[in-house]
């Protein structure tokens, strides 16, 4: 997999509908071979990215490039990508085969060669003996694998998959992220996966590309967004956070105070050089996840926050507790424990002193 | 109140009247008259006296008899192309209609359904009177230079017969497709382009198919209206435009041979059904995913 050369770039690239506008000349590039997805909240514009791209709908200014060239102008049918649809639009009319074969069949391709490929996609999402059906009489996971090999069978440079597995339950969503990821390691095609749902971008991309009102936030590996969140909005919107307002102060290495209503908090700058580089009183945030807290014993000690139990939640493997911090009750940290048989040694209405790392903290700008 | 205070069993015996009441009225009003019209197709006529005896002799001189059948066969040709000509005219209208947004469509859609709220007899003579040696038509051909002089063509034969069904029936055809039209997922025309089809293909493979039934039940409610069709050939059919409806009306009528009409009703109530089955067995949508 060649991971360096774009593919395609997005540069500047709006949207507006009539006097609406729901995309704001944003800028992406999608590499040769990655599992990028576009993550965001409703009405976040990530759809409309994907429909753009694959030629559903016209940018209203800025412009698209694959492999260097201009492509915003070309109709949809001669533009290399296929789209695996939300509701799967399967033809209700064609059988699974005719379904996968269609791409093929409208250029004309040779009957055995068709016939060829169809068998080599359908074995691919193993669908191999139904063939003969008719999308009707296919469960959701089923059409979804129809959909996903009529996609495929045109060797597409990339794939759109526009929240493929809303309509699925828990389970089989499960399943099928694990089948397209390994899927997308098979043919080696670059996917762009378009999704509300933040887990499943964690568990499936090699990249992720946040979006919020029409922006992109933030573009890096799960790791990166999770744990070096550049904005307020990617903190919380990626799993969950603690983020704590207050002022910077001074910088000691990779590392740097803020100063807060829970008092002084020292977190990591590493990699963060405009937040290393900001004046002293520049507003930002400290930002610790659930898991990175611990219960501390009583004594000094940096990043120390003493507070009250106010509410505890089984999440099963973990264990939530909500703690309203002495010097602030309106703020209420998240402690994420491993969950013990006997429920552990916390109760509601305890008192606790807690305390985390500062190299496991970060700062976020405000 | 009494009434709130009945019990169950009444209540379920309420419901059985009222189940009993929705069969017995289309019995009374349609299944009854029509075995009585099955009934009095085994009788016949004496001297203008009904004679209560069953025998086929009706049947037989409707398959033997030189007049009836040869009638029978150019009225069922006349109406499969009524049929086939509105469905032609009514399937582009229909596409254009789907094409308009919102408001336009709606309002277009009631326009073209308007004439259904005319009287049946003033659209025939207003048609008449379009089709005449005087009509409009004639005019504008005369007038474009396609026709020297005004020409009988038009009407007081079958050809008139064939135009004017088919101005009337024609908002009958262009509705199921418009439906039927309106009821394919755009998804499923995104997914065709997407898939690299052209406009043409994505037609022929994806809409056109999807659009049959409506086509199918279109046909069917056309060719059933017009081949019971009486009145249209009576007003602009003349003399060579003599059609089965016309056939079974004179027997009612001047003839007063009421087995025999009886009879020539069911052959035509055999096609009717007939043309109803089919339209039914391709008009029924295959597999649409839900």
């Amino acid at each position: 997999m060649n991971h360096n050369s774009d593919l395609l770039t997005l540069r500047a690239a709006s949207k507006s509908y009539g006097a609406v506008p729901v995309l704001h000349g944003i800028d992406l590039a999608v590499r040769d071979g990655e599992f990028l997805t576009v993550l965001g909240p409703s009405g976040s514009g990530k759809t409309t990215v994907l429909r753009l791209i694959g030629g559903l709908e016209s940018l209203s200014s800025g412009e698209i490039r694959l492999d260097g060239e201009d492509i915003s102008r070309m109709p949809i049918n001669r533009r290399p990508f296929n789209t695996v649809f939300q509701d799967y639009a399967l033809f209700p009319h064609m059988t699974v085969a005719a379904n996968v074969g269609y791409g093929l069949s409208v250029r004309r391709k040779p009957r055995r060669e068709i016939a060829r490929r169809v068998a080599e996609a359908l074995d691919l999402v193993q669908l191999g003996q139904f063939a003969g059906r008719y999308p009707a009489q296919l469960s959701g996971g089923q059409r979804q694998r129809v959909a996903l090999a009529r996609a495929l069978i045109c060797r597409p440079r990339l794939v759109l998959l526009d929240e493929p597995l809303a309509a699925l339950d828990l389970e089989l969503r499960r399943q099928m992220q694990e089948f397209l990821k390994s899927i997308q390691r098979e043919v080696r095609t670059t996917f762009l996966f378009v999704t509300h749902d933040q887990e499943e971008a964690i568990s499936m991309a090699d990249r992720i590309c946040v979006m919020q009102c029409g922006h992109i936030r933030q573009i890096g590996t799960p790791h990166e967004l999770y744990y070096r969140p550049n904005c307020e909005f990617v903190a919380r919107f990626f799993g969950e956070n603690n983020l704590v307002p207050g002022v910077l102060g001074p910088v000691a290495g990779n590392l740097r105070a803020i100063d807060t209503a829970l008092g002084r908090l020292v977190c990591s700058v590493e990699g963060q050089p405009d937040l290393r580089d900001a004046e002293d009183g520049t507003a930002a945030f400290a930002a610790f996840r659930p898991e990175v807290l611990h219960v501390a014993q009583a004594g000094g000690g940096e990043n120390r926050m003493a507070g009250r139990v106010v509410d505890i939640a089984f999440a099963g493997a973990s264990t939530i507790a909500k703690i309203a911090p002495n010097a602030d009750g309106d703020l209420l940290l998240r402690l994420r424990l491993p969950s013990r048989i006997d429920g552990g040694t916390l109760a509601p209405g305890q008192a606790l002193e807690l305390a985390f790392i500062p190299q496991e903290g970060h700062l976020v700008a405000a | 109140m009494r009434t709130a205070r009945s019990t169950p069993l009444s209540e379920g015996c309420r419901a059985s009247v009222i189940t009993a009441l929705a069969f017995a009225l289309p019995v009374l009003f349609i299944l009854a008259p029509l075995a009585i019209f099955l009934v009095y197709s085994f009788f016949s006529v004496d001297h203008g006296e009904i004679r209560h005896e069953l025998s086929l002799g009706n049947y037989v001189r409707f398959f033997t008899d030189p007049v009836f059948l040869p009638v029978f066969r150019s009225t069922l040709l006349l109406c499969v192309s009524v049929a086939a000509i509105s469905v032609l005219l009514a399937y582009p209208a229909a596409c254009f209609l789907t094409t308009l947004k919102g408001r336009w469509r709606y309002a277009l859609l009631m326009l073209l359904m308007v004439p259904l709220l005319m009287s049946y007899v003033i659209k025939i003579y207003a048609i008449r009177s379009i089709l005449g040696l005087n009509g409009f038509l004639n005019q504008a051909l005369v007038w474009a230079g396609i026709l020297r002089e005004p020409s009988p063509l038009f009407v007081f034969n079958m050809n008139a017969i064939l135009l004017t069904l088919t101005l009337l029936l024609i908002p009958f055809a262009i509705l199921p497709i418009f439906l039927s039209l309106e009821r394919i997922p755009q998804n499923l025309i995104s997914a065709s382009e997407d898939l690299g089809a052209s406009r043409l293909q994505t037609f022929l493979r994806i809409t056109l198919p999807l659009s049959l039934p409506g086509v199918a039940t279109a046909a069917s409610f056309v060719f059933v209206l017009a081949i019971g069709d009486f009145l249209t050939p009576q007003m602009v059919g003349g003399v060579s435009g003599f059609t089965f409806g016309r056939v079974l009306y004179s027997q009612f009528g001047t003839a007063y041979n009421w087995p025999f009409g009886a009879a020539l009703s069911v052959m035509l109530a055999l096609v009717v059904i007939l043309a109803i089955l089919l339209g039914e067995r391709f008009g029924r949508t295959r597999g649409i995913s839900t």
